[in-house]
């Protein structure tokens, strides 16, 4: 069978300060009539401008040095404008990352459809992404939808002209995992109906895992392995891949996974928390309000020294408002939140010295979280020289480069810009400005969202260290229920604002109790091509707590919020 | 990966000091080194105008009145004999120097008062938007002409009235750039230490700002000259007969077809420099990526 | 919405009621009564006195203030010290002469400008741009005064198309005065267009950028339909804002080039009041251009706010 794609070493390079920097190196793949080709690579692997020019496209200031690009027999880069548009609009479509970003904000849904060429009713492609009431939804604009269905809005656009071969750039990154589920099963299921080729590029092993035939594993331009999905999952060969493979956390590790350089995998045992540690932070029904509207409605919780406590949900969870209020930059409304030396419920600038330096956060994004203008090590050190831990501008640059050091960074980085450090590293220095004031409760908003899969684990490693060393009460918030397996001693699962799961991470993940829970689990994807999703989907249910009877018990602290049977809520 | 564990230490290279970056970042910018260097030429011919000619600008000779260019007169002279071309080299004193210190006092009035207003946000902000906005909504030129009509046309008064009608869209700008940064994680992270106000305004935000007050500058300075000018102009700014570009203008202007250079010289000197600025203030823009749309008009 | 509306027009409301305090006090600020300004500085100290009297100049300045603006509200904004008549009357007349400047420059700047701004966006760093770029980077260096002086030489001197002045007073009518609009205008425009081009400029080339335009481009539309219907509706939205804010410039440099041509319009009538010291008539121009510069900008934001879907579904569901 011939292949539709094929990509003959294929170099592309970008013009920057009069050079030209090289993106893509000699990229060669085919992919034929219903297969799908996976393009998995960290930032700057160039997955994304290979899968461009599939379209004839390139970023503004790139341009192709070597190589061709054919799509049936016809080589892109050659082709007239008017044959690049008949190629854009017949046999080739993309579905790009962020749907809430390639919609045209000033134009109804239907008409962005519509144009998109093909002679099938707008309704019926919505009702094909099953979108449900399809003639009024044609009639929105993008901002009026929510992140998936814009997403399904993307991929009714992409496949209304009927295309040969579908490209798929990163179609679920940013939303959450049930949502992510849910678009996934109908890109596989629109793909077999339609005989789609598919070139999907994707940082996500778990994604790749579930819908590719094969997969080309890219590292800074240039591809390292390219092997059948199910080959390679098993059988890696090329250190590199290995590595990645490896360095994806599991639902299944009971503990830290701790990642060598050639890929070598070894599940560290969970620290041991003493029986008799003290309890660093409490929270009682804690309730946070956002004007009018309530964030979180009455959440408990206990943190004790050396423990790791995972506060897991979906975006709107709430859990991020409470690790917020948590380091004094919101108030609660209501409830009571202590720490040991002092009272959390005021704000930060109100909150005496000593018990600021105790309660420290770490940020999502370490590109925001420090100041671009001045050094790292300057970073460091104004907190120490801020919470006294220094008493000498002397001593305070000692010890920022000792605190460099404890992050396992080389201390003389301290005197370079945040631009200057990798993602990975710039995470590092954030948090080794929030152990500068030497606290004993470290929270940790989402620190690894942002960072590349193996740069994840090398941080979670350091995490863990810390929290040993130090004897570190540990707030963790994340919406990865795989990431927080390794790491965290207790779970509790927020759903809008309230917890309908805790307890001990081996209780919750061995019989999870709550059916959201059991969602969460079901729509996390594993890197392994052959995993059977655990539990049965999503069931209906209804909350049924009450006032006086919030809990069912499963003992040693393993609870669930009461819930019963009900039919299927609004679920797309 | 440069960390302990992972890999052997690299030696980075130690982070050029902030000035040393702006200037290279500035000298990649054509536009910014042309637009500085024109600006630059006329602040030397201004402060070395006794040097470059040897009329005296202000001497009547009613003998030589209205001459076209010659060996002697380069730019011919005005209808009361005045050598031109000394007239404009010596007419760059009055405009350079006051629109100069207009504009410093100006940005650095706004740039505070910006700053101040993004950080604490809330009624004060408020309060200030409303006044900022009543002050923007009287023409720039009607309130020069009532503050000049009411203390006179000195240079100082000028000055003045300048930093009353551009203040408020300085403090826009700034209050803009300012707004973008406060959000960022951290400012936030300053917050949550317990930084006070000032220390976060000094630490935080004018670092990441300085971009776009140089940039207001360069291009606020071309505002207020082309201000001065038609104030001049208009009868209002610098007394005759004071050479300024300006005023030139206006009493050469009815001359135009009997000397056409006596208008055109000031005219050209005055061009050059609102170009020079505004290349300035363009290429720095560019080169530092500051954002052109936020500052409007 | 409506509450947005009705916000905003409150803000405006707010806005005009604290420009006319600004523009009452400056005024009053000015060195010299009225009363000493009528009759001159060898008055009596009596007959000034009677004068403030049947002025009302001896009463506190809030009931003075009171007064002028319950008769602005009216119409009513007092006798010329100069004319001796009545001021509202005065500015209206000058105030229409200036209109007819006023809209055509708005007509030329603004659909030239929008134009040449588009295009220099669309051909980006190619010479189309560069060319429109640099042409109004010395339209935007040069001042309006000197537009005026070479449009003159060009089109009154050179070739004698257009009069370099007007010899009509405020009552000229329309027709009188059609010949002479098109030089101010021109002058005015130019500066005017550069700094929307740029604008335009700008904002076209970060619409372009954006992920919904590459997407619209990669469904494989015309250029012409990506950049009609994809692009420019966005991109021309924050250009309205800068089309208002340059309404408030105009009427400054309306002051300017009204000056040169000899033009019997709202900008020769201050620089005359300035000069004579007419108090009541710079108070009327000042809020008057007030009145303007605050229409315009609510006219933008709730023009932005009919073009904008996303301000215009507010409050819809999801």
């Amino acid at each position: 069978m011939t292949p539709i794609v094929s990509v003959n070493s294929l170099s592309v390079a970008y013009r920057s300060g009069g050079r030209d920097v090289p993106v893509v190196h000699e990229v060669s793949l085919e992919v034929t009539k219903g297969r799908t080709l996976a393009l998995v690579g960290e930032s700057g692997s160039g997955k994304s401008t290979v899968a461009a020019t599939l379209l004839g496209h390139l970023r503004y200031g790139s341009r192709i040095t070597g190589g061709s690009v054919h799509i049936k027999g016809s080589d892109v880069f050659a082709l007239s404008a008017r044959e690049l548009r008949r190629l854009r609009g017949g046999t080739v479509a993309m579905v790009t990352q962020n749907a809430g970003h390639a919609l045209t904000p000033s134009m109804r849904i239907g008409r962005q459809i519509a144009e998109a060429g093909g002679d099938i009713p707008v309704t019926d492609l919505l009702e094909q992404v099953r979108l449900p009431r399809p003639a009024e939804l044609a009639r929105r604009y993008p901002h009026e939808l929510s992140g998936g269905q814009q997403q399904r809005v993307a991929i009714a656009m992409a496949i209304a002209a009927r295309p040969e071969v579908l490209v798929l750039d990163e179609p679920t990154t940013g939303l959450d995992v049930v949502t992510q589920r849910g678009v996934l099963d109908l890109i596989s299921g629109l793909r077999d109906e339609l005989g789609l080729a598919a070139v999907l590029v994707s940082h996500d092993l778990g994604v790749v895992a579930h819908l590719a035939d094969e997969v080309t594993v890219l590292r800074s331009g240039r591809i390292v392995e390219s092997a059948p999905t199910r080959t390679l999952f098993a059988t890696p060969h090329d250190p590199y891949t290995r590595k990645l493979l490896a360095s994806v956390p599991r639902l299944d590790d009971a503990g830290l996974a701790l990642v060598g350089e050639a890929g070598e995998r070894e599940v560290r045992p969970r620290a041991q928390v003493p029986a008799n540690a003290p309890v660093a932070v409490s929270a009682r029904d804690v309730t946070i309000d956002y004007g009018s509207s309530r964030a979180v409605h009455g959440v408990s919780f206990d943190v004790r020294r050396g423990e790791v406590l995972a506060l897991v949900g979906e975006s709107g969870s709430g859990k991020s408002t409470l690790a917020w209020t948590l380091a004094g930059l919101r108030t609660p409304s209501g409830g009571t939140l202590t720490h040991e030396s002092g009272d959390l419920a005021r704000p930060a600038e109100r909150r005496p010295l000593s018990l600021r330096r105790r309660v420290q956060l770490v940020f999502q994004n370490a590109d925001t979280s420090l100041n671009p203008r001045r050094s790292v090590g300057d970073a460091v050190r104004r907190p120490l020289r801020l919470f006294g831990t220094a008493q000498s501008p002397a001593e305070a640059e000692g010890r920022a480069r000792k605190l460099i050091s404890d992050v396992r960074l080389d201390p003389a980085l301290a005197d370079r810009l945040p631009a200057q450090l990798s993602g990975g590293q710039r995470q590092r220095i954030g948090i080794a400005r929030a152990l500068a004031g030497e606290p004993d409760v470290l929270i940790a908003d989402e620190i690894t969202t942002a960072l590349d899969v193996s740069v994840q684990a090398e941080v979670l490693r350091l995490l863990d260290d810390l929290r040993r060393e130090r004897h570190l009460a540990c707030l963790f918030i994340s919406h990865d229920l795989a990431v927080v397996r390794g790491i965290a001693d207790r779970v509790a699962v927020l759903r809008h604002g309230v917890v309908v799961e805790e307890g001990p991470t081996e209780a919750v993940f061995a019989s999870p109790g709550h059916p959201y829970t059991r969602q969460l689990m079901a729509a996390a994807l594993e890197p392994d091509p052959d995993a059977q999703p655990p539990g049965d989907e999503a069931t209906g249910w209804a909350d049924a707590a009450e006032p006086d009877d919030l809990w069912t018990n499963h003992g040693d602290g393993h609870r669930v919020r009461r819930w019963r049977p009900a039919l299927l809520e609004g679920n797309p | 990966m440069t960390t302990l564990d992972t890999a052997p230490v690299a030696v980075p290279a130690p982070a050029p000091a902030r000035a040393v970056r702006a200037w290279r970042t500035l000298r990649s910018s054509r536009a910014a080194v042309i637009g500085l260097s024109v600006v630059a030429v006329h602040v030397l011919i201004a402060l070395l105008a006794p040097l470059l000619t040897s009329y005296d600008p202000i001497a009547n000779s009613a003998g030589e009145a209205l001459l076209g260019p010659s060996a002697q007169h380069w730019a011919g002279t005005d209808q009361y004999g005045r050598d031109v071309l000394a007239r404009v080299l010596y007419g760059g004193r009055y405009a350079l120097g006051v629109s100069l210190t207009a504009t410093l006092l100006t940005v650095a009035l706004g740039t505070v008062i910006g700053c101040a207003a993004a950080l604490r946000g809330g009624r004060f902000d408020n309060v200030l938007g409303r006044v900022l906005d009543a002050v923007l909504s009287v023409p720039a030129i009607l309130s020069l002409l009532v503050v000049v009509t009411a203390l006179g046309t000195g240079p100082s008064v000028i000055v003045l009235a300048i930093a009353v009608v551009y203040v408020p869209q300085v403090v826009r700008v700034v209050r803009g750039a300012a707004l973008a940064v406060v959000p960022q994680d951290y400012v936030t992270a300053a917050r949550a230490r317990g930084e006070g106000t000032w220390a976060i305004l000094r630490r935080e935000i004018l670092p990441n700002i300085t971009d776009v007050v140089c940039v207001e500058f360069a291009m606020r300075a071309s505002w207020v000259v082309l201000l001065i000018s038609s104030l001049s102009f208009l009868g209002f700014g610098a007394d005759p007969p004071t050479p300024d570009w300006g005023l030139m203008v206006a009493e050469n202007r009815t001359a135009i077809t009997v000397v056409p250079m006596a208008s055109l010289a000031p005219i050209i000197a005055l061009a050059t420099l609102v170009v020079g600025l505004n290349l300035a203030a363009d290429g720095l823009s560019k080169a530092w990526g500051v954002d052109r749309i936020r500052e409007g008009s | 919405m409506l509450s947005f509306v009705t916000r905003r027009i409150a803000a405006a409301l707010g806005t005009l009621l604290l420009a006319s305090v600004l523009v009452f006090l400056a005024v009053q600020a000015l060195p010299g009564d009225v009363a000493t300004q009528v009759l001159g500085k060898d008055a009596t100290p009596d007959a000034v006195a009677a004068l403030r009297g049947q002025l009302g100049l001896d009463r506190p300045a809030w009931e003075r203030y009171a007064d002028w603006v319950g008769g602005a509200l009216h119409g009513d904004f007092g006798t010329s010290l100069v004319s001796g008549k009545a001021v509202g009357g005065e500015v209206a007349a000058y105030l229409g002469n200036s209109a007819l400047i006023a809209l055509v420059t708005v007509l030329f700047a603004v659909t030239g400008s929008i134009v040449l701004g588009v295009l220099a966006g669309l051909y980006r760093d190619r010479w189309p741009d560069h060319l429109i770029s640099t042409a109004s980077l010395v339209g935007m260096s040069v001042p309006e005064f000197v537009v005026a002086t070479v449009l003159v030489l060009c089109f009154s001197v050179a070739l004698p198309w257009f009069p370099a002045v007007v010899l009509y007073g405020p009552e000229a009518s329309v027709g009188q005065l059609l010949p002479a609009v098109w030089l101010p205008a021109l002058s005015l425009a130019v500066v005017m267009a550069a700094y929307i081009v740029r604008m335009a400029r700008t904002s076209v080339i970060d619409v372009m950028a954006s992920e919904y335009v590459t997407t619209a481009r990669l469904k494989g539309l015309s250029t012409w339909r990506v950049v009609t219907r994809h692009a420019l509706p966005s991109a021309l939205l924050p250009t309205l804002h800068v089309i208002a804010l340059n309404v408030a410039w105009l009427v400054g440099g309306v002051a300017v080039v009204e000056n040169v041509f000899n033009y019997p319009g709202v900008g020769k009538l201050l620089l005359s009041s300035v000069q004579n010291r007419d108090l009541p008539v710079i108070q009327a121009v000042a809020l008057v251009s007030a009145v303007v510069y605050v229409t315009c900008n609510l006219a933008a934001d709730l023009g932005a706010m009919a073009l904008n879907p996303k301000l215009r579904t507010r409050g819809r569901t999801r």
